[in-house]
């Protein structure tokens, strides 16, 4: 009799749990008052970098567009599959992400370009003679993995450079660009330009830095949506992209401030220092500014799939006016 | 009984014997396609997309070109390395720290408050710092999975040290036995059962770490493949990557219950099947 009743019993825990994994998080929430509610999720974890989002919220930004918002932190890649399956409505991710996603069939759609340019460098120390991609030659080179902005970033300026991966030795280091520039394990590390400089510069060790962004336009951190999304609820997009424009062009015109705010979201960040902190802040908005505030260039896109056409991630090109769009930064 | 009825029924009750014994080797292969067809359940009806949830067909086409690429089994000797490096360095470590604290209660009053404090320090928080310290290669791979090894093994070597009942000391010692003879015929042998249970533990885990090291930081192995995959959003990729974990862990514990067949088939071996 024992026996029988394991069978049942069994199927219903998997039962329950693929239910339980199946429900939609969105419908878990309590809405505000005629408020939309959406999730929005980006980075590892709360950031200064992350501070247009935090301005567009505390600003009330959103509220006047009707949206009440709420920040999740995910990892890009997870952040695109939940998007994919419209379990979250929106997440920012970089350029290359939303490429590679769509090769393998997720629907996700980049509606805003918060960062005009690709915001990866390799860092070197002062003086050492690295000022170019083609001194990368020969050299040891540290990196996070071989794999994502970093990776990407760094092959387009090889490729700038007239060199292939086989030119250089890349040490894959995880996160610990600093430790390993400062030790003098590495004799460059592939960087964001507007966060490990900084870093650096606090340790009292300065650096000449090789950006992506002066050798070639390539599509960096935006807005993603999906089709469904935009299929059946575009005003809420055009809505979302509004607030966050705002809160986007708020922090380009008052950094100072939008530090201040950050302070609500960010945990430690009052007793951070205050000065790298906005170095970081300041340093990242030469990346936002633009004439048009949100708007994807077209020669950025081309040059991203060009990039990962020459290293094989992709296979064929895609048809990239589904891929991003302006339709909604007006 | 008339002497064919009685052959019939002799040859009859032999085949009965021989699938009772059979069937406990036919439950693997049973489990196995119950856990395939569970998926592709899962796969087909739960409204999943295949960049979530692929079907074991797709997997499957994904591992055989992965392995007629040389892909899969480049990076699965690169994690093999990696964990038999570190299986070895925690498992040797492990045995000598584990007797001498088996033999001394000074040694492990002095020591136990840093060991246990050790594991408590999550793997995945340290990896990092452990990449920085023996650099990006293999060395800190295979650190990483002697320290997650280490613990395991370090107990049940003290478990089975202790567990050599007094009375056969005593023996041993009224023969007048050596140090060296009380050590190789009497703690080595009566140590083994539960020190090989830590072995098969330690084999498992070792997997786990080597992975956590490629995860944090590596440009081969399968830790790195599961990066390579998620970062292209090949889902296929990353269930490859993971089924050969998999079956690396089990291909560890196997050898591992292999070996203890052969150490103590001196003694009934009926617990030592799993």
């Amino acid at each position: 009799m024992k026996k029988k009743f394991h069978i049942p019993f069994v199927l219903m825990i998997v039962l329950l749990t693929t239910n339980a994994a199946c429900t939609n998080p969105q419908s878990q929430q309590t809405q505000g008052p005629n408020l939309d509610h959406v999730h929005i999720t980006m980075g590892y974890r709360p950031d200064i970098q992350f501070s247009p989002l935090y301005v567009t919220i505390d600003e009330g930004f959103a509220e006047q567009e009707g949206i009440e918002i709420e920040i999740t932190h995910l990892p890009e890649t997870e952040a695109v599959q939940l998007v994919g399956v419209d379990e979250l409505q929106f997440a920012i991710v970089s350029g290359e992400q939303v490429l590679l996603a769509r090769a393998q069939g997720l629907p996700i759609v980049y509606v805003m370009a918060w960062w005009q340019d690709y915001p990866v460098a390799v860092a070197a120390p002062k003086g050492s003679g690295i000022d170019t991609p083609s001194d990368f030659e020969g050299k040891r080179i540290g990196i996070p993995g071989l794999y994502g902005a970093s990776y990407i970033g760094l092959q387009a300026l090889l490729t700038s450079g007239n060199l292939t991966e086989d030119d250089v030795q890349l040490d894959v280091i995880g996160y610990t660009q600093v430790e390993a520039l400062s030790q003098g394990l590495e004799e460059a590390v592939v960087v964001y330009a507007n966060n490990e400089p900084i870093q650096l510069s606090k340790l009292g060790i300065s650096v000449d830095l090789v950006r992506v962004a002066d050798y070639v336009h390539l599509a960096s951190n935006g807005l993603i949506t999906n089709e469904k999304t935009l299929r059946e609820n575009p005003d809420l997009v055009r809505r979302m992209v509004a607030a966050f424009r705002r809160g986007l062009v708020t922090t380009i015109d008052d950094p100072q401030h939008a530090l201040e705010v950050s302070k609500g979201y960010v945990d430690g960040l009052d007793a951070a220092d205050q000065n790298v902190q906005l170095g970081i802040l300041e340093t990242s908005i030469e990346f936002w500014k633009s004439e048009n505030v949100g708007y994807s260039d077209k020669s950025a896109w081309e040059n991203m799939q060009q990039v990962l056409l020459n290293m094989g991630l992709l296979g064929a090109p895609l048809d990239l006016n589904q891929a991003y769009t302006n339709e909604y930064v007006e | 009984m008339e002497p064919t009825k009685s052959i019939q029924a002799h040859q009859t009750s032999k085949k009965a014997r021989e699938l009772r014994q059979k069937w406990p080797l036919l439950m693997i292969p049973t489990a196995i396609i119950f856990a395939l067809l569970l998926w592709e359940s899962a796969s087909r009806w739960s409204g999943l997309p295949a960049f979530i949830l692929p079907s074991p067909a797709t997997v499957f086409h994904r591992s055989v070109r992965a392995i007629q690429d040389g892909t899969l089994f480049r990076h699965t000797l690169a994690t093999l390395i990696e964990v038999l490096g570190g299986l070895t360095l925690g498992m040797i470590s492990a045995i000598i720290l584990g007797y001498s604290l088996a033999k001394s209660r000074t040694v492990e009053r002095f020591l136990s408050p840093y060991i246990v404090a050790s594991q408590s320090i999550p793997i995945v928080a340290i990896a990092p710092l452990l990449v920085i310290w023996f650099g990006p290669g293999w060395l800190s791979k295979i650190m990483i999975s002697a320290l997650i090894v280490f613990f395991p093994i370090l107990i049940n070597t003290i478990v089975g040290i202790r567990s050599v009942p007094e009375d056969l000391r005593d023996l041993m010692r009224s023969l007048r036995a050596t140090r060296w003879q009380v050590f190789s015929q009497l703690e080595v042998p009566a140590a083994m059962p539960v020190l090989l249970g830590g072995l098969k533990v330690g084999a498992t885990l070792s997997v786990i770490g080597a992975v956590v090291g490629e995860l944090v930081g590596a440009s081969e192995g399968l830790g790195f493949l599961i990066n390579i995959g998620r970062g292209v959003y090949d889902t296929t990729l990353v269930y490859t990557a993971v089924i050969a974990l998999v079956a690396l862990a089990m291909f560890l514990f196997s050898l591992v219950v292999l070996l203890e067949r052969y150490l103590l088939a001196w003694q009934d071996t009926g617990n030592a099947k799993l």
